[in-house]
């Protein structure tokens, strides 16, 4: 059953065809002209004369007449008379016809294995191209043949000549048109070229922008004439169109993964989306379906239990009568790091919050909380340090001793405890280094401990009321706390399971007591948490620079835990502190960051690998050595070493070409001075591709715009018909000047005829016949 | 002894004589007469009967200045019995009064600045995570009071235990205590333990004794000759209890002002009370 739009198309060419004899194309290209015999002339000057004598015979007529009644007749008359003028003339179309036999015409035949989805009333993409150019009897092919010397070309990955559409295999995992139209076009430079055909559903996914390959085609003028296979939408299908893991996640690490699915066919129905950790499953969330071609974000949430680079399978079960299954999985690497992250919490006082805090994350193997406290004047209590030097001046006095840490919270400590040069080093760790900023409530916090017109202040989410500069203003309040919109699916404000259970629990914890006034966020910062009145704000943060900040100015979120309300065994308390400072140290950089571009390619597939490096205090270095350290799935390890690539600061770069299939382990390693600066791994995975089987419908958009940006024209299988007959018309090559008649196009005998009975008929209407 | 420990108690010293001289808390006077004193107690009613209406105990805190605060110095209202019946009340509100005055001057906290006391059974316990009772050698506390305890404790506060002495009283505390407690052992705490280094680093623990007993002669009571410190850890080794035993830390805070009372004991009491309260605030 043909789609719509192009039904109406095909339609409307017929019509079109019938009144003027040639097709729409034909008069687009060809230059109207009028070859007129000196039998015309005679003929002319037979015409004028008559129009002459009966625009006299009409004045000198008066009858029982009005003058518009003559009018009108007169003006009938010699109407019919111009449209007799008119083919006397004899017009035509000049055109430019490509010579039979003379010219190469391309002929790319997509490879891929989206072409085996059968999505035409049982039969496949796959199938049209067989019966079209299978064999001898095929119809298109052998009136190309006749026209044309044909060069074939399969394509999905690479791009390949083929003798005859028996050498296509429909196992290709990738679709690269731009690729294929310019290395056909390479081929075939040189020879007599009217075009270029290409057979594909269009389901390009090389990710690459198109222009590059089409401006040369445009430039030689090379028309393609695209031929789309497939539909456009699928009746029945389920996808998973995307899925956003982080790449890398803390051990035991909550995450909340957002599945986008979009469906055709299952509007209301309720499916599960589950999520498998290597056979395992961790996750299944229920979802009903929205309407049609209409995506759903399905936030899935699991644990990551296991360390090492974890392949987590996110899927749908496919329904009995869907027509394409293999989209209805998507699978994520994700490494899940078994490491010891370093927060510094400094506190100005001694405070409930910080024995709380402690406690709340003292069993997560994952954090390591350094705490200094300040109990009197230049005295300081040290909990979590690493050695008896660790912090023992106090808060950290250089760059490179505070950028140690990935995560800095900030208790009631007044803005003065800091030096100028330690306030700034404090806003450049979140900008420049990229770690996150906490700051807490307390009488000596935000505006209050006067940190208006700071560094800090800036790098902070919320806006500070700077009227309450010397904290005398008394400010306190007792709220209860709620989750914003954004808060109530936020991963670091997840207190219960599921969304829900969350957001219920959020209504019944204690309320908690407030001395900083802060009402509002910065623009670009996102609230999660507020007061009960809505008016205060109570979890807020905001990227800034390379890092992000986080502002909670609740100065005894301990009730959560101490509260004659809370069970004496609840963990809600330590939940939200886990939660919310692996959120803090997750995605904060070292100082080497190996960075792959995507974790799975295809054999031999080229893989880029980048890293970025810094020195101590963060500042990028491009004299390092850096080395890709590569182990393959036999356990062999290669180096591959890597250069600045001299357009940014810190990037080194260089590529690698996996020969064997399973996965792969990437250790950058950069050396300064012979001196380890660190080191970072990444993994990747080599398989085969699924992705043709996502957006594999047939992108009729794409298709046309190639054709239109190089000359060509865009055909479905259904007005595929005409193909043969426009490229003789459009193409370039070796062309022939012809000229086709227009006088005896069936509008004229039309027109002629509606005038003379429109004549007879207004005479017989006004009784003068 | 050291010049350091006459530096700190001169310190001491300066701070509670300027803290008599200046009568504080002149703003509201009807709420500085003792709320309990031990001259009172015995004409209050009979043994069982509630000594005082809670609302008659915590007007402190109903004041706009107690809001926000950080720290209280609680102490635990608990059901006595025997001779002693109203023992929780012993040196109050002078001594914590005494004591907070000289934790303004030595740490930098923001504690409030009158008394507190809070029975065990009240759900509004939890807001104080530190607690301090004394005289246990006379608890018998109620059921009611044992859950408050013990679900106080395992919640994450803490209780700081003083002034009884010798086998008796032990037992008597031993026995109340194991059954707010039953699961956990009463264990020697250490020289070495960090709670002797917090803020001050103690290197002995002294027998304070009562001010009867400061003059000279022997410093004990009853049986108990040589002063202990010992603690009970929950299942993941905090500190939820610390306990002293056969001295009297508090009664060193009520004299500190006295020329007759010696500087040795109440540096010490103040000392060892200020390490315990910061190392309760951040283990």
């Amino acid at each position: 059953m043909p789609d719509g739009p192009f039904a109406s198309v095909a339609m409307f060419e017929s019509v079109f065809e019938f009144f003027f004899k040639y097709r729409p194309i034909v008069f687009g290209e060809g230059t109207l002209a009028f070859r007129p015999t000196v039998a015309t002339f005679v003929a002319a000057v037979a015409v004028v004369a008559i129009g002459v004598a009966t625009f006299r015979t009409y004045r000198r007529v008066r009858a029982n007449t009005r003058p518009i009644d003559r009018a009108v007749l007169t003006g009938l008359r010699l109407t019919i008379l111009a449209v007799l003028l008119l083919c006397l003339f004899r017009p035509v179309l000049v055109l430019s016809q490509v010579v039979a036999q003379q010219n190469f015409l391309g002929v790319l035949i997509d490879d891929s294995r989206s072409m085996e989805i059968a999505d035409r009333d049982g039969a496949s993409r796959a199938d049209f191209v067989a019966q079209q150019f299978g064999g001898e009897e095929s119809p298109l092919l052998t009136a190309l043949a006749d026209r044309f010397a044909l060069r074939l070309f399969s394509f999905s990955s690479s791009t390949n000549r083929i003798t005859s559409v028996d050498d296509l295999t429909f196992d290709g995992t990738r679709t690269h048109l731009g690729q294929a139209l310019t290395r056909a076009h390479e081929e075939l430079a040189g020879v007599p070229l009217s075009g270029m055909v290409v057979v594909t559903d269009g389901a390009d996914n090389a990710g690459v922008e198109l222009s590059d390959a089409l401006v040369p085609l445009e430039a030689a003028g090379v028309p393609v004439f695209t031929v789309g296979l497939g539909r456009e939408n699928y009746s029945r299908d389920i996808q998973l169109s995307r899925v956003d893991t982080p790449r890398s996640i803390l051990k035991g690490a909550a995450l909340v993964v957002d599945v986008l699915l979009t469906q055709n066919g299952y509007a209301g129905e309720t499916v599960s989306v589950q999520v498998e950790d290597e056979g395992r499953i961790v996750a299944d969330q229920e979802v009903t379906l929205p309407a049609d071609g209409e995506p759903a974000t399905v936030r899935v949430r699991f644990t990551a239990s296991d360390a090492g680079a974890r392949l987590f399978s996110f899927r749908v079960a496919p329904r009995p009568d869907e027509m394409v299954t293999q989209n209805n999985e998507r699978n994520a690497l994700v490494v899940v790091e078994d490491t010891r992250e370093k927060i510094l919490y400094f506190e100005g006082e001694p405070r409930w919050e910080l024995k709380f805090i402690r406690r709340a994350v003292e069993d997560d193997e994952n954090l390591q909380v350094a705490t200094l406290q300040r109990t009197a004047e230049n005295k300081f209590m040290r909990m979590g340090v690493e050695d008896a030097q660790d912090l023992i001046g106090g808060f950290p006095r250089t760059r490179e001793e505070l950028f140690k840490y990935r995560a800095i919270i900030l208790g009631s400590i007044e803005a003065n405890y800091f030096t100028p040069d330690q306030l700034r080093m404090i806003a450049d760790f979140v900008s420049e280094r990229g770690g996150s900023l906490l700051m807490l409530g307390g009488q000596r916090a935000y505006a209050e401990g006067g940190y208006a017109g700071t560094p800090v202040a800036d790098v902070l989410p919320v806006m500070l009321n700077d009227t309450a500069g010397d904290g005398e203003d008394g400010f306190f309040v007792e709220t209860s706390v709620r989750p914003t919109r954004a808060g109530a699916t936020h991963p670091t404000t997840q207190i219960a399971d599921t969304e829900e259970a969350s957001g219920a629990r959020w209504l019944e914890l204690p309320p908690i007591t407030m001395v900083n006034r802060i009402s509002e966020i910065k623009p670009g910062a996102t609230k999660l948490l507020e007061s009960g009145d809505g008016s205060l704000v109570v979890l807020a943060f905001q990227r800034y620079g390379a890092g992000k900040t986080l502002a909670f100015p609740v100065q005894d979120s301990w009730m959560w835990q101490m509260h004659a309300d809370i069970a004496v065994d609840d963990q809600t308390h330590e939940t939200l502190w886990r939660r919310l400072m692996r959120w803090m140290v997750d995605g904060v950089p070292d100082q080497v960051v190996a960075d792959l571009p995507t974790d799975q390619v295809e054999l031999d597939e080229p893989l880029a690998l980048r890293a970025e490096v810094d020195d101590a205090n963060y500042e990028e270095i491009n004299n390092s050595q850096v080395s890709a350290w590569i182990t393959d799935p036999d356990e062999e390890l290669i180096e591959v070493p890597m250069d600045w690539t001299a357009d940014r600061d810190g990037e080194y770069a260089s590529s690698f070409v996996p020969r064997k299939e399973g996965l792969y382990e990437v250790r950058m390693e950069a050396t300064s001075d012979g001196e380890l600066l660190g080191s970072d791994t990444a993994y990747v995975r080599v398989a085969p591709s699924d992705s043709e089987y996502y957006d594999s419908t047939m992108q009729a958009p794409l298709l046309e715009r190639v054709a239109e940006e190089t000359g060509g024209r865009f055909y479905t299988a259904d007005t595929v018909d005409s193909l043969v007959d426009d490229i003789q018309t459009v193409g370039g090559g070796v062309t022939v000047v012809e000229e086709r008649d227009l006088w005896d196009m069936p509008v004229f005998l039309l027109l002629f005829l509606t005038l003379v009975l429109g004549e007879w008929g207004y005479r017989r209407s006004r009784g003068l016949a | 002894m050291r010049p350091r420990v006459f530096v700190r108690a001169g310190v001491i010293a300066t701070a509670l004589i300027g803290a008599g001289w200046a009568a504080p808390w002149p703003t509201a006077p009807a709420v500085h007469t003792p709320l309990v004193s031990r001259a009172a107690a015995p004409a209050a009613g009979q043994p069982g009967r509630p000594l005082f209406r809670r609302e008659d105990l915590r007007p402190t805190l109903k004041r706009p200045s107690a809001n926000a605060r950080e720290f209280f110095f609680t102490r635990a209202i608990y059901n006595g019995g025997g001779r002693r019946w109203a023992s929780w009340a012993t040196d109050f509100p002078k001594a914590d009064r005494q004591f907070l005055t000289i934790l303004d001057r030595l740490v930098d906290m923001d504690a409030y600045e009158m008394e507190n006391a809070i029975q065990l059974d009240d759900p509004a316990i939890r807001r104080f995570p530190f607690l301090y009772a004394l005289e246990v050698g006379n608890m018998y506390m109620t059921q009611a009071e044992v859950t408050g305890l013990r679900e106080y404790l395992l919640a994450g506060g803490f209780l700081m235990i003083d002034d009884f002495w010798g086998t008796y009283e032990w037992e008597n505390f031993e026995a109340e205590i194991k059954r707010v407690l039953p699961e956990y052992q009463i264990v020697d705490l250490p020289l070495n333990h960090p709670l002797f280094n917090t803020v001050y680093n103690i290197k002995e623990i002294v027998q304070v004794p009562s001010i009867n007993n400061a003059q000279g002669g022997p410093t004990w009571e009853r049986d108990g000759y040589d002063a202990q410190v010992k603690g009970i850890f929950d299942a993941t080794g905090r500190l939820m209890v610390v306990i002293n035993w056969n001295t009297d830390i508090g009664d060193a805070w009520e004299w500190a002002e006295s020329p007759y009372y010696p500087l040795r004991y109440s540096t010490y009491a103040i000392e060892m009370t200020v390490n315990i309260i910061v190392y309760a605030m951040s283990h």
